[in-house]
């Protein structure tokens, strides 16, 4: 169990896995995990995972595989106080595009986004996991159902 | 001593062989006379974020890397314009480089888009010019002088079709490189090309 977690992280590397592979070696060693808390691990893992590859997908082209964004172009992901706080707009603009002025980090940017309306509320729950537990980010899972309310939300 | 002298001038003469080698010349070439005349690129005249005329003249004496992007395309050009940019740093202090991308949707990207697309990604317009034009020279002038792709195809998604080639020009409207601009180690190999003809 030990060496596949260290497979893992090798396999895509990032504090948050090196994080996420302690805190389950500290889980399963110290408190002795019960199957759910391994199920939704396995979860997590998979959302993680298979986020990663839409994330490049669909997004890395312009915010870039470190989440760094380009000048006030596109604006980073791995540090931001617009993910931080409005949530349920992030998970509206993957799916429908942007318009407008934004700020993040009190840097305004002001470039159309088109959105990718194709996303299944699982695959937006997919980047959004990947993007919320990589670079500053520690949100943990963001489960379908988060999701789809979220997506009501969204103006038309 | 003696033998490190011999070492030292083999090495030297090693060093002058890598150095000479030059890059090759791109297209065709015919003899006129005693002369060999090369393909080079036509006269262009575009118009950059500044609303400034850019021609042929614009490039005399200067080295240049041109390319072909549109500001809306989300899939091969913001890598181009990341991978450009780093370019872009390098040069930044060198007077005889500059850099020139096309617009391939002149319609949608006026100069006042260029201008503010040029302003975020943060660089000077005097050192890389971002020029819009006649939609149908711009496509002509990709095919024809810089054997590069450039289209409109409503079946692409973002309804363009392009190649992703950086083209390395030399002082004389020359083609000296084609690199593939969505590929980090293939614009490295350019940005050492870039010294090789600034030093031959």
């Amino acid at each position: 169990m030990l060496v596949l977690k260290i497979g893992l992280r090798l396999q895509v590397p990032g504090s948050n896995l090196l994080a996420l592979s302690l805190w389950l070696a500290a889980c399963s060693l110290l408190f002795n995990c019960t199957t759910q808390d391994h199920k939704q691990a396995t979860k997590f893992e998979q959302y993680y995972v298979q986020g990663q590859v839409l994330y490049l997908t669909h997004c890395s082209n312009c915010h870039q595989k470190q989440g760094a964004g380009l000048g006030l172009l596109y604006p980073p992901l791995n540090k931001s106080d617009f993910m931080d706080t409005r949530f349920e707009e992030v998970i509206c603009l993957i799916k429908n595009g942007r318009q407008g002025e934004l700020f993040v980090n009190g840097k305004q940017y002001n470039k159309p986004m088109k959105g990718v309306p194709s996303l299944t509320e699982l695959e937006i729950a997919e980047i959004s996991t990947y993007i919320y537990n990589t670079w500053d980010h520690h949100r943990g899972i963001v489960e379908v159902k988060v999701v789809a309310s979220a997506l009501a939300t969204c103006p038309d | 001593m003696k033998y490190f002298l011999v070492m030292a001038f083999g090495l030297s003469l090693f060093g002058c062989t890598i150095k000479e080698k030059p890059l090759p010349i791109f297209g065709e070439r015919n003899v006129v006379g005693t002369d060999t005349v090369y393909h080079s690129i036509a006269h262009f005249e575009f118009v950059d974020q500044d609303s400034s005329v850019v021609t042929n003249e614009t490039f005399k004496d200067k080295i240049y890397i041109a390319d072909f992007f549109f500001t809306s395309c989300r899939t091969i050009c913001p890598i181009m314009k990341t991978q450009m940019k780093r370019v872009y740093d390098t040069i930044q202090n060198k007077q005889d480089v500059l850099l020139l991308s096309h617009s391939i949707d002149p319609e949608y990207d006026t100069v006042a888009l260029l201008h503010d697309f040029a302003e975020r990604l943060g660089v000077e317009s005097k050192k890389w010019h971002f020029v819009t034009g006649e939609k149908d020279s711009i496509y002509k002038i990709a095919q024809t002088s810089y054997f590069a792709t450039a289209m409109e195809d409503k079946t692409e998604p973002d309804g363009f079709i392009h190649s992703g080639a950086f083209l390395l020009i030399d002082k004389y409207g020359r083609i000296r490189g084609k690199y593939d601009g969505t590929k980090e180690e293939d614009v490295n190999r350019l940005i050492g090309d870039i010294e090789r003809l600034r030093s031959n």
